[in-house]
């Protein structure tokens, strides 16, 4: 064997690629017997180890099941994903293998030593350790996080319902037909598009509610010559202070149309007459808007009172001698300073209304019921979904609405963090 | 690329392979009928019971073990719910019980999916009990439990306020024009809520499903035929002339019904045996009828709930669990659970036995019971609550009119039944 520099060309790198097809006959030939025996010997033992799973995991996801009562469709699915995970594991190895092969190859032709076991070692322990770190939590993210995502991703497809259910019936892949039904059935377009709507309303509204409710109250607050600073805000850090299903289940009683101190004395004193917050989706909605104002401003004025700290009283020195007046000073200075430092938690406020799912099913349970859809009048997604999987059993359709769902939320979230400045200094996307 | 698409051929043989291999069945098929279905004597049963009920069963398993030789465990479950999720998850998984109990609404839901499994008793068996509590065990013309306690609206009223039980609405009606002020009200009745509603609108001659055969028809809906809506204008009379204040409504409607009661500002309402005890405790002498008659002279029909005991569909000891539920529902075991729980068992024999008939409050819910009907047990009754809701509610609120509100109601059920249930 030649271990000078060769001129002759040699297809050391392809053939140690090709041999490397069965995992290690690669490493052989290369003349590394100790590390192709490894990759042998790991083969073996993920085929020992796993032929039973692998192949119950793949019939099971194409097929899932074909006897009922015999085959649990929805587990032959959780197995079919188990055996994708590995099967990918076991690819990723796979291919490790096949690089090492090849780039040993690729030094032998153009001369240069391999590296002895020694080496291998330590170059294992000094690039690898990182990894060798990160791997139980990789391991435990793959399980926690992204099992169960391919698990309602792949429901989506399936007509999984009360009457295709195990263990008595069997449950099919039927493609598409699950968002086709969703904008093509009557019924599902208009109970979509009005829960839909209402949703962006909803989280647009109530966000910029109390986002500007909060900024607007912290700049107040701010103000030099206030006396007794701590208390007021205090009383304005309370509502957030008391869980939040808590005060909901209280503004539910107050909102009560006959009895309920929003009516009987506020409205009254007032000389308006009693309206009907939980019978009428509009008033309803309205008040959800106002209470989740409420819920929400104190987490925007407390932050927005510890950013106003750190804004330099030079800038609005400078701003009085060149006469700006107090409105110049709020629109040019604070604000987009204010924005700057707390738009991606801003963002973030937004896609948890959106998603908000305690304040709508505590208030009113998504009520009151309209005719014409199969949701109900202050339903956003996120409890329409609640509502067909707890009530109707429509896993399947609650599956692929909550792909939608993600879907809107992700693009939107993804589109506003590359916008935000604070995060492209960071060189985060 | 040659290289790389090569690659990908021998691995897409491979997993071609693996995927055309499948489950060895040779032994395995057809082998859910379990190891025992030739009645074998097994080691033991497992039951599961609702919380707390536990005293009443706990007497019942024992003469069990005594007489077969068979232990019996039992283990409580909180919510029907919870039953209902864990029986989904334990049973496949082989940890599942024999026996368990259930609300009659349920069958439907369970059976369709394969949870728990039809039953077969002597025709003497089912002799002992109510119709109707059979009724509410039977889906799709099968029997699929036992029934162990029924339970139904009755007339409740503060002894202080009301003198005499009434016998008819118009009496209440008349009582309550006299007697509601704004503050204080005459009767209270959660009608905006159609598990309430429903004893005016049957009574009326509306239904829910009609029935063929022993099965409950979901194509036949009768919540907007000329008795419903009937029913619908008489339970609209009652908002509108402001007999029945505008906030109990809704979700929270119950518990505005109940405080007010629990203050004394009402003098009677139309409640289920669960609030007793909690009148009771507020320190309300009460006295509980059946339901007075409707102005057509009907009694009125109120849902009944059925709680029943069933074989789960997993047991591998079939014909011993259904030995089990035919036991444990038997006129003694019925009477100890009506003694140590006062849940009345819907036994022919027991309800004329002087331990209820004698009893005030469980005399009324057995009387009742017999004018009730069961909530159907049919899973596309799911479909009906949420539209009923809304075309009452808007009754109550004043915004429409009975007959569109029914009909409109009606076609929101059907088109929901369609798209929901279609098989």
């Amino acid at each position: 064997m030649n271990t000078g520099p060769q001129v002759t060309r040699t297809k050391h790198a392809r053939n140690a690629l090709l041999l490397s097809i069965i995992p290690g006959f690669g490493q052989f030939y290369n003349g590394q017997k100790l590390k192709g025996s490894i990759y042998l010997v790991l083969t073996a033992i993920f085929f020992a180890t796993f032929f039973q799973t692998l192949n119950i995991g793949f019939w099971g996801l194409i097929t899932l099941g074909e006897i009922p009562r015999l085959d649990h469709s929805i587990r032959l699915l959780i197995d079919g994903i188990l055996a994708l995970l590995i099967t990918v594991l076991g690819l990723v190895i796979y291919g490790l293998n096949l690089f090492d092969a090849y780039k040993d190859g690729k030094k032998r032709e153009i001369g240069l030593p391999l590296n002895n076991l020694r080496e291998q070692y330590r170059n294992l322990i000094d690039n690898g350790f990182p990894y060798l770190i990160i791997s139980p939590g990789v391991l435990l993210l793959v399980f926690v996080v992204i099992f169960p995502i391919i698990f309602s991703f792949l429901l989506a497809f399936t007509n999984y319902d009360l009457y295709h259910s195990p263990p008595a019936n069997l449950v099919d892949w039927i493609g598409f037909q699950n968002f086709i039904d969703i904008f093509k059935i009557d019924i599902w377009r208009t109970t979509f598009f009005s829960v839909f709507g209402w949703t962006l309303v909803w989280t647009f509204a109530a966000t910029t509610l109390q986002v500007a409710l909060g900024i607007f109250l912290a700049v107040l607050v701010n103000q030099k010559d206030l006396k007794g600073k701590a208390i007021i805000r205090t009383v304005f850090i309370l509502p957030w202070a008391v869980p939040a299903f808590v005060s909901i289940l209280v503004f539910s009683g107050m909102f009560n149309e006959s009895f309920g101190v929003i009516n009987t004395t506020i409205l009254a004193s007032l000389g308006i007459d009693p309206v009907s917050w939980m019978t009428e989706s509009n008033w309803t909605r309205f008040a959800l808007i106002m209470i989740q104002g409420w819920l929400g401003f104190p987490f925007i004025f407390a932050m927005t009172t510890g950013v106003l700290q750190s804004i330099s009283d030079d800038l609005y020195e400078a701003a009085t001698i060149d006469g700006a007046s107090a409105w110049q000073k709020f629109r040019k200075i604070t604000l987009p300073l204010v924005l700057y430092a707390t738009a991606p938690i801003i963002i973030t406020q937004y896609t948890f209304n959106f998603n908000n799912f305690n304040i709508i099913f505590l208030f009113n349970n998504g009520g009151p019921a309209v005719a014409g859809q199969n949701a109900w009048g202050t339903d956003i997604l996120i409890s329409w979904i609640y509502r067909l999987t707890m009530t109707a059993g429509q896993y399947g359709k609650a599956a692929a609405i909550t792909m939608i769902l993600s879907l809107i939320v992700m693009s939107v979230a993804l589109w506003q963090f590359k916008r935000t400045k604070s995060f492209q200094e960071e060189d985060m996307m | 690329m040659k290289k790389a698409y090569s690659i990908f051929l021998v691995l897409m043989l491979a997993v071609g392979i693996l995927a055309a291999c499948g489950p060895d069945r040779e032994e395995g098929a057809g082998g859910n009928e379990g190891s025992n279905a030739d009645g074998a004597k097994p080691e033991k049963l497992v039951v599961w019971e609702d919380t707390d009920r536990s005293v009443a069963l706990e007497p019942a398993v024992k003469a069990f073990e005594e007489e077969h030789g068979i232990k019996v465990e039992f283990k409580e479950y909180g919510m029907a719910e919870d039953m209902r999720n864990q029986i989904r998850l334990d049973g496949p998984a082989g940890k599942g019980p024999d026996v368990l109990t259930l609300p009659h609404d349920q069958i439907g839901m369970l059976a369709e999916e394969g949870t728990i499994q039809e039953i077969s008793v002597e025709q003497s068996v089912l002799d002992t009990f109510t119709e109707s509590s059979i009724q509410a065990q039977t889906y799709d013309g099968k029997l699929y439990g036992l029934p162990k306690a029924t339970e139904t609206p009755v007339f409740i009223y503060n002894k202080e306020l009301m003198s005499e039980a009434p016998a008819t609405m118009d009496e209440v009606y008349e009582f309550s024009k006299d007697f509601t002020d704004g503050k204080k009200f005459g009767f209270i009745a959660l009608w905006d809520n159609f598990y309430h509603a429903y004893a005016v609108i049957g009574g009326m001659g509306g239904y829910v499903f009609g029935e063929k055969d022993g099965a409950l028809q979901s194509d036949d809906l009768g919540i907007n035929n000329e008795g419903a809506v009937a029913g619908a204008e008489y339970i609209q009379k009652w908002y509108k002339e402001g007999l029945f204040p505008k906030g109990v409504i809704g979700e929270s409607g119950g518990s505005a019904q109940d405080g007010l009661f629990n203050e004394g500002k009402l003098a009677s309402v139309q409640n289920g045996p669960w609030a007793f005890q909690g009148y009771m405790d507020a320190g309300i002498d009460i006295g509980a009828t059946p339901m007075p008659k409707l102005p057509n002279g009907e009694p009125m029909t109120t849902f009944m709930g059925v709680k029943g005991w069933h074989v789960s569909a997993y047991t591998e000891n079939k014909e011993w669990s259904t030995k089990l539920v035919e036991f444990l529902t038997n006129y003694d075991n019925a009477k100890i659970r009506f003694e140590t729980t006062k849940e009345i068992p819907p036994v022919k024999e027991l309800i004329e036995d002087p331990i209820i008939a004698d009893d005030e409050y469980s005399n009324a819910v057995a009387v009742q019971s017999q004018y009730a009907i069961p909530m159907p047990n049919i899973p596309e009754m799911a479909e009906v609550w949420g539209p009923m809701a809304t075309a009452l509610q808007t009754l109550a609120t004043n915004k429409a009119e009975p007959k569109e509100a029914m009909d409109e109601a009606a076609k929101t059920i059907q088109t929901n039944i369609e798209t929901n249930h279609s098989k």
